[in-house]
C-alpha cells in the first residue's frame, strides 16, 4: 500500500512537473534575474553610468532640491513623485503628470495625462541627460507574471495555474524522494542519470526552503484575482472600501479634487522631518504631493521599505499648505492583512539587504537549475525506453522529440534570448521610435529562432551551439559595455561602483558557466563515441577484446 | 556586537553545522578518509551533536544581525548557501572538506570566544 501510494506521487510528480516546465523555467529565470531588476535597469541606461558613482543619500537636501526642480518645471502638475535616493538608486527620480486631458468626446477613448520624468544628480541638483528609452529590468520582472504578447491577465492566469502545478511537484516530489536525509549531501558527478537525478535532488532538498516560499507566495501575490469569491461576497461593488481595507498603504487623499485657488506649498524637507519623528526616526522612500500650488495640496510620505518585512508601507499624509497631519496609514494593520504583506514582502525581497538579496538570487538559481534538470532527466529516462530500438537504427518516440526540442529551446535557448536582449540594449540606436518595444522584439526573434532551431534539430550538437552562443554572449557583455557607452569594469571596479560592476561580473560568471556546460557537453560525445562506437557497428562480442 | 562579525559567525557557524553532519555519515566519510574508512560511534555523535550545535550558533546569530522576523530568511539563506557548499566540495575536491571544517569551526569557536569576552 505504502509504495503504492510512493509510485502514484511519483506519478504525479513527474507529469505535474513536465506538463509546465518550460513555463516555469521562464518564470524562475525572470523572477531571479529581477531581484537586480533595478540595477539590471541602471546597466541598461549607460548614459546614468557616471552619476551613478555619487554616494550622497540625505534625503532632506534631496527633497530639497526636488522641490525646486518641480516648482520650476512642473508647476501645473496635478502630481509630483518623488523617489528619494537610495543605496541601490543614488540619483533623485522625479515624475509628474502633465496637466490633465480634455474630457474625451463622444465616441473617443479616454486619453491619459502625459507623464514626464526626470533624475537628478544629488550632489547639484542638476537633471542628468535623459537616459535611452528601455524597459531595463522591468521588462523580466513583468515577463515574469505577466508573460508577453498576450493580455496580462492571461498571463497572469497561466503563470498561476503552472505555479499550482509547481506547488504539486514539490509536495509530491518531497513525498516520492525516499532518501531526503540519506542522500542530503550527495552529487555523483558523470554517472549519466544517476548524476542528473542528484543535481535535481539537491538543487532542490538544499534551496527547499526557499522553494516551498517563492510558489507560496507567488501564488499569495495575486491571490485576489485567483481567487476573487471572498472580496465579492463581502464587499459587493464597493471596491473603494475594499482597497481602503486590504490595501492599507495607499490612501484615500489623492482622489480629492483641487480647490482651484492658488496658495504655495510649504517647504517639503519640513514636512519629511515631521514625518521622521512621527515614525521615530525612521527613513522616507518616496514623496507624493497632490495638487501642488493649491490650496487643497496634499503631501503623502511612504516610509522606507527596508525596516521590516511585510510589503505593507506606513504612510502619512500632511496637508500640503498649513502643515496639519491629515493621516496615517499602514500601521495597525489588521493580522490578516499584514500575514498577506509579509508573504508578498518574502516573494519580492524587496525589505532585504544585499547579502539576503544575494542568498535569494543563489537560491533562485538553484531553482532554475532544479526544474532544468527536472525537464532533462525525464528525456534521459524516456530515451532508455529506446535504447533497443535506437541500437537497430530506429527512432525516437514523438513525445520524446518534443520534450528534447522544447528543452534545448527553453533551457539553452532563454539564457540565450536574455544574452540578446542586453546586445540588443546597445545595439538599436538611440534616437529609434518604438525603442523598448524594438528591444523586446529582438529578445523574442532570438529565442523564437532558438525554440525552432531546437524543434527542427534536437541534437546534442544544437545543445552545445546555443549554450556556446549564450555563454559567449553573456561573457562579452562587459567588454561592449565600455565600447558602447557605459562605464567599463576597470572604472567600476577602481570607483567602487559596485552596483554596475556587479552585473558585469555576474554575467561574466554565467557565460562561464554557459561556455563550461557547452564543453562539456561536446566532452561527453566524443567520450560516448568513442565507448559506444564498436558496439554501433554491431562487433560481435567476442571479438571486441581482440581487435585491433 | 557589531553585526558584520556576527553575520561572519552565522555562515561560518552554518558551513561547520553541515560540514560535520555530513561526516558523520558512512559514505562521506569515506569520500574523505579513504574507502572502508568509516567513523567509530563516539565520533559519529560527536560530529552529529556538533554539527546540530553549529546550526543553532548559526540561527542564533542569524537573528542577532537581523532580529527574530528577518533573521530566520537570512538564517535559511545561510544554511542553503553553506550546503550547496558542503556538496561541491564533497563531489570535487572531498579532502579540502575536513580542512574546510576546520577552518569554519575554529573561526566559529574564534568568534563565540570574543563575544563571551566582550559580553
Amino acid at each position: 500500500m505504502k509504495e503504492g501510494f510512493r509510485q502514484s506521487m511519483a506519478w504525479l510528480h513527474t507529469w505535474s512537473g513536465l506538463l509546465v516546465g518550460w513555463i516555469l523555467f521562464l518564470v524562475f529565470a525572470g523572477g531571479t534575474s529581477a531581484y537586480f531588476r533595478d540595477e539590471i535597469s541602471l546597466w541598461m541606461k549607460p548614459e546614468l553610468h557616471g552619476a551613478a558613482a555619487a554616494t550622497s543619500t540625505d534625503a532632506v537636501a534631496a527633497t530639497a532640491l526636488a522641490q525646486r526642480h518641480l516648482q520650476d518645471k512642473a508647476a501645473t502638475s496635478p502630481r509630483w513623485t518623488i523617489q528619494l535616493p537610495s543605496a541601490r538608486e543614488p540619483g533623485i527620480r522625479l515624475s509628474w503628470s502633465g496637466p490633465p486631458a480634455p474630457a474625451p468626446r463622444e465616441g473617443e477613448r479616454p486619453r491619459r495625462a502625459r507623464f514626464e520624468s526626470a533624475t537628478l544628480d544629488p550632489a547639484t541638483g542638476e537633471a542628468l541627460a535623459k537616459p535611452r528609452q528601455t524597459r531595463g529590468g522591468d521588462f523580466f520582472y513583468r515577463l515574469h507574471f505577466d508573460l508577453h504578447y498576450m493580455s496580462a491577465i492571461w498571463g497572469r492566469w497561466i503563470v498561476g495555474f503552472c505555479a499550482m502545478f509547481m506547488l504539486v511537484a514539490i509536495v509530491s516530489g518531497i513525498v516520492t524522494h525516499k532518501r531526503i536525509f540519506a542522500d542530503f549531501f550527495t552529487f555523483r558527478p558523470k554517472k549519466g542519470q544517476r548524476s542528473w537525478l542528484d543535481a535535481h535532488n539537491a538543487t532542490a532538498v538544499l534551496a527547499l526552503p526557499y522553494h516551498l516560499m517563492i510558489t507560496y507566495t507567488g501564488l499569495v501575490t495575486l491571490m485576489f484575482m485567483y481567487m476573487p469569491w471572498g472580496q465579492e461576497a463581502v464587499y459587493k461593488d464597493d471596491r473603494k472600501t475594499y482597497i481602503a481595507e486590504v490595501f492599507p498603504s495607499s490612501t484615500a487623499f489623492g482622489n480629492q479634487p483641487a480647490a482651484g485657488m492658488a496658495a504655495p506649498l510649504l517647504p517639503l524637507p519640513d514636512l519629511l522631518r515631521q514625518a521622521n519623528a512621527a515614525w521615530r526616526g525612521a527613513e522616507a522612500s518616496r514623496i507624493v504631493v497632490h495638487h501642488p500650488g493649491d490650496a487643497a495640496a496634499k503631501v503623502t510620505f511612504y516610509r522606507h521599505e527596508g525596516d521590516s518585512l511585510s510589503s505593507n508601507q506606513a504612510s502619512i499624509t500632511f496637508d500640503g499648505v498649513s502643515g496639519q497631519l491629515l493621516g496615517r496609514g499602514g500601521e495597525d494593520i489588521a493580522p490578516a492583512s499584514e500575514t498577506r504583506g509579509v508573504l508578498y514582502g518574502l516573494h519580492l525581497g524587496r525589505f532585504a539587504h544585499p547579502l539576503v538579496r544575494w542568498l535569494f538570487f543563489v537560491s533562485g538559481l538553484a531553482g532554475c537549475v532544479m526544474v532544468a534538470t527536472g525537464l532533462l532527466l525525464w528525456a534521459v529516462k524516456e530515451r532508455q525506453k529506446y535504447a533497443k530500438a535506437l541500437a537497430k537504427g530506429g527512432r525516437i518516440g514523438f513525445g520524446l522529440r518534443l520534450v528534447d526540442g522544447l528543452n534545448v529551446g527553453a533551457v539553452a535557448g532563454l539564457p540565450l534570448a536574455m544574452a540578446w536582449f542586453f546586445w540588443a540594449n546597445r545595439l538599436v540606436p538611440v534616437d529609434m521610435p518604438e525603442r523598448p518595444a524594438t528591444e523586446i522584439a529582438w529578445f523574442f526573434w532570438a529565442w523564437g529562432l532558438a525554440a525552432v532551431a531546437g524543434l527542427a534539430w534536437p541534437a546534442r550538437r544544437m545543445w552545445q551551439a546555443q549554450l556556446a552562443i549564450g555563454g559567449a554572449l553573456f561573457a562579452l557583455l562587459p567588454l561592449i559595455n565600455p565600447l558602447t557607452g557605459g562605464a567599463g569594469l576597470p572604472t567600476t571596479l577602481t570607483s567602487g561602483n559596485w552596483r554596475i560592476a556587479g552585473f558585469d561580473l555576474v554575467v561574466l560568471l554565467l557565460g562561464a558557466a554557459l561556455l563550461a556546460a557547452a564543453w562539456w557537453v561536446g566532452k561527453r560525445k566524443s567520450a560516448k563515441a568513442r565507448t559506444t562506437a564498436p558496439i554501433a557497428r554491431a562487433t560481435p562480442v567476442g571479438e571486441l577484446g581482440t581487435s585491433p | 556586537m557589531m553585526k558584520p562579525v556576527l553575520l561572519m559567525l552565522a555562515f561560518a557557524s552554518a558551513l561547520t553545522g553541515f560540514a560535520s553532519l555530513s561526516l558523520a555519515m558512512d559514505r562521506h566519510h569515506e569520500d574523505c578518509h579513504g574507502r572502508g574508512n568509516t567513523p567509530g560511534r563516539v565520533k559519529r555523535r560527536g560530529l552529529q551533536a556538533g554539527g546540530t550545535l553549529a546550526l543553532l550558533v548559526s540561527l542564533w546569530a542569524a537573528i542577532g544581525v537581523d532580529g527574530p522576523a528577518q533573521g530566520w530568511v537570512l538564517w535559511l539563506g545561510a544554511l542553503t548557501a553553506s550546503a550547496l557548499v558542503t556538496v561541491l566540495v564533497l563531489s570535487y575536491v572531498p579532502r579540502v572538506l575536513v580542512r574546510m571544517l576546520a577552518a569554519a569551526g575554529g573561526l566559529s569557536v574564534l568568534i563565540a570566544l570574543v563575544a563571551a569576552i566582550s559580553g
